[in-house]
Parts: C-alpha cells; structure tokens; sequence
C-alpha cells in the first residue's frame, strides 16, 4: 500500500511540475482570464439580453455584458484547460511510454495526470469565478465555480485524448479551438439564436453552459446541467484514458515484463 | 535472449522476415545494417515496444532498452529524471546511476534541466536511464549519436565492462569502426539475421 502510494505521489508530483513550468500556460490563466472577463465587460453594452434556459425554461434578462463575462469564462478555462492538457500529452508521450515501459504502473501515472489536471481546473475555475465576480456578484458563486471547473476537466479530458492520437502540434490546437468555437458559439444568446435548437443539447459544454447560467443570473437549481456536464466529463475522460493505456502498452505480456521486481517471480519473457 | 522467426509489416512492406538470434549471458553482440533495413523495428520489437505479426522473444533477466532517439521531459532535472525512473524500476537507492554518470561525467548535471541539456549530455541521461537498474539483457540503439571521442570511449569501457559481468548487451548501429570491439556479429538484410565474421566485416 505504501508502494501504491509513493507511486501515486511521485508521479502526481511531477505532472504537477511538468504543467508549472509550463509558461505560457501559466501566463494564459493568470492573465488571459482577468483581460478577457474585463474586456467584456468594459466593451459589451449592459443593457438586458433576454435568454430561455433551456434547462428550467426560465426566461432570463442579465445584463448584456454580464451574459458575455460567464461565456467569455467558460470560453477561458475550456480552452486553457484543453491545450494544456494536449500540451503535457503530445509533448510527453514517449516519455511517459519509457516509463510504463520500465515499470511505473500505468494506473498511477493515469491517476496522477487527472489529479493534477484535476487540481489545475479547481484553481483555473476558482480564479475565473473571482475574476467574473470582481465586478458584480453570481447568485450562486460556488455553483458557478463548479460549471466551470467540469467544463475544464472535459476540454482537458478532450486535450489528452488529441495529445494521444494526433502526429502534430498543430493539429490538436486547431482541433481544441474550432471545437471550443462551435461550443460556446452556438450557445451564446447574443451572438445566436441557435441556443434555443436541439442541437446545443450534444455539445460538450452544454451542461456547463447551463448550469453556469443558473448559477450566475437566478437562485434555480443547477443540478441538471452538471449531472450532464458530468457524463460528458466522464465519457472524454474514458476515451483519455482508453488511449493512453494503448498508447503505453507494453507488447510483452504483464506477468512475464522483465522488469526487476517481476522478474524474481517469472525470469522468462515470452512473446 | 531467444528470438525464433520473428516477422513484421508495414503495410504490404516486408521489413522482418523471420529473424532469429541467440543472445547468452556475458557477450556483447552487435547487430549492422543498412538504412531502412529494419534494425529500429527489431529493437522495438525485442524491446516489447512493438508487438511482432508473428514469431517469439524470450528473455530472462531484468531488461533495459536505450531508444535511439532521446526520450526524456525536458522540464525535468536529470536529478528528477533519475527519481521518477527509481520509482518506475523499483530501486533502493541510485548507486548504479551515480556509477554510470560517473564514468560518462554527466554527475555535474544533476539539477540542469534536459531541456537545457547539450546534444551529447542529452544522449548520457537517455543511457544512463537505460542502464541505472543494473539490467541483465541491455539492448541499445545507436547509443552513442552526439558523444565526442571522450565519451565514446567510455562507453565502450561502460558496455565492456557490463560484458565482462557477466550482462548481454546487443548494439545496434552502423559500426563501422566498433567491429573488434564485439563478440558476435550480426547483418540484418533482406528481413533476416545473417551472421558474420567480423574480419571479413571489417574488409567490407
């Protein structure tokens, strides 16, 4: 047990560094964020924006340039957390396959990047809730917070699965930002009436839209819209996990891996 | 190590067709061939990085695996390279990569991030990963691309010295100048091994 847990810590330790020294990430939340939420409200007029929630049929009447300061949030975190996350993947695949290779087990490096990831959205979503309420107060702050700290983790989710099966750099950023576009485009009451069609309903934010909404202009109930955030959460967050463990695999098989420990119990190596 | 008719494919491209290759404790073999020839997918393959379309790998022992390219994060330190891999390999302290580093004088590098490391100080943290559990089968992939003359050297001395305890150690490169150094020889050519006498490699 001790063993698991020094796995797991060491390995958490390190992906928290890995994404620390990430700088430019670093620089995108600390300043991105505040210069995005102040924009909008700054250059967005206030007047009222009438919206249906979809999600309680509530019609809502916020401020213009409130409206644009949660999408602007939600468009904040889900794009840091998502090139982040594809970031630390794409950029470190072969070196996490060395090390499973050697004998980390997979399971604690894979807990260990959604611990970390985990922790980065808890702060990335802390600090855009803070920043969206500088200027006036969401009715329901934590909830809020929560919106955008599961639409984090979904982009990030997404993020390693484009770090895994992408072959460029590229790629994957257009890939996050044209879906990060598509997302919150299509859901945003002011700049479309699309957010009334059925289609909104399978985008991958539409839970975080929701609740977020609930939670920054009414006292309704969010619950609905992060119970779907959440299986949209959990459903990027499988498929991330399915491809790193094919990606990390070892064509050896588990009982026979020549690695030091196992290898006092099965010295042979059979392919 | 036992390898027995081991092919593979890309595609409809053939590149290994039935290979085989005993490795016995206490040698140091290499294996030559031209570019394309296959010998990077051998090495995976033995490595069980790459699963074979058909055909067996044995090896017993603990296994280490230098890939030709440096695989390393660069926003580590190499003293951080080292704890993850001491986790990974399970070991009690780092006394065999302190040796190593020593005699490939990496030791001065410890808190410098890979990132920020030379080509050549890249490739001794890339081996010394290979090498810090002590492995009884070591398979290396042109293990010395961007060392000076110094340092090729000592790895000669490094995988010698491995040899002579009794280790198997497999160098796969073009060798041209590394023939007498080993024990076996080996042309990888039209998918298969053939082997060779070194002296008449060395003519070549």
């Amino acid at each position: 047990m001790r063993r698991h847990w020094s796995l797991f810590t060491t390995a958490s330790r390190y992906a928290l560094i890995g994404h620390a020294r990430n700088r430019f990430a670093m620089l995108l939340v600390v300043l991105y964020i505040p210069v995005w939420i102040a924009l909008a409200y700054v250059t967005i007029p206030d007047r009222p924006a009438p919206f249906r929630l979809r999600a309680t049929g509530e019609v809502l009447t916020p401020p213009g340039n409130h409206l644009t300061q949660i999408t602007g949030a939600l468009n904040a975190v889900t794009l840091i957390a998502g090139f982040m996350m594809f970031a630390a993947t794409f950029t470190g695949g072969a070196f996490d396959r060395r090390l499973a290779m050697a004998g980390y087990p997979r399971h604690h490096l894979v807990l260990a990047k959604l611990s970390a990831l985990t922790l980065v959205c808890a702060a990335v979503a802390a600090y855009a809730t803070a920043a969206a309420g500088f200027a006036w107060s969401p009715r329901q702050p934590l909830v809020l917070a929560a919106a955008l700290f599961c639409a984090a983790l979904t982009y990030g989710a997404l993020g390693v699965v484009f770090g895994s099966v992408l072959r460029r750099e590229v790629e994957g950023m257009f890939a996050i930002l044209m879906i990060s576009i598509i997302d919150v485009a299509l859901q945003n009451p002011l700049s479309s009436s699309g957010s009334d069609s059925a289609v909104v309903r399978f985008l991958p934010s539409y839970g975080a839209v929701q609740a977020s909404m609930s939670a920054a202009f009414s006292s309704a109930p969010a619950a609905q819209g992060l119970a779907i955030q959440s299986l949209w959460l959990m459903g990027a967050a499988l498929a991330g996990f399915m491809v790193f463990r094919r990606r990390t695999r070892d064509a050896l098989p588990p009982a026979v891996r020549p690695d030091g420990r196992r290898d006092l119990r099965g010295p042979t190596s059979v392919l | 190590m036992d390898v027995t008719d081991v092919h593979h494919s890309y595609r409809r491209h053939a590149v290994l067709r039935g290979v085989d290759l005993r490795l016995r404790p206490g040698v140091l073999a290499g294996i030559v061939g031209e570019n394309g020839a296959g010998k990077t997918t051998l090495l995976r393959i033995l490595s069980g990085e790459l699963r074979p379309d058909r055909g067996s790998v044995r090896h017993s022992g603990r296994f280490g695996y230098c890939p030709q390219s440096v695989v390393l994060d660069d926003s580590f330190t190499v003293r951080q390279h080292l704890d993850l891999f001491r986790h990974a390999f399970g070991l009690a302290d780092l006394r065999r990569a302190e040796e190593v580093m020593e005699t490939l004088a990496l030791t001065e590098y410890l808190d410098q991030r890979a990132g920020l490391l030379s080509g050549g100080s890249r490739q001794k943290l890339n081996l010394t990963l290979a090498l810090m559990h002590d492995p009884d089968v070591l398979l290396l992939d042109e293990p010395y691309q961007g060392f000076d003359w110094e340092t090729y050297l000592r790895f000669w001395k490094l995988a010698t010295g491995l040899r002579d305890a009794g280790r198997s150690v497999l160098v796969v490169s073009h060798l041209a100048y590394d023939i007498d150094r080993l024990d076996q020889l080996w042309r990888l050519e039209d998918g298969r091994l053939h082997h060779q006498d070194r002296c008449s490699e060395a003519a070549a």
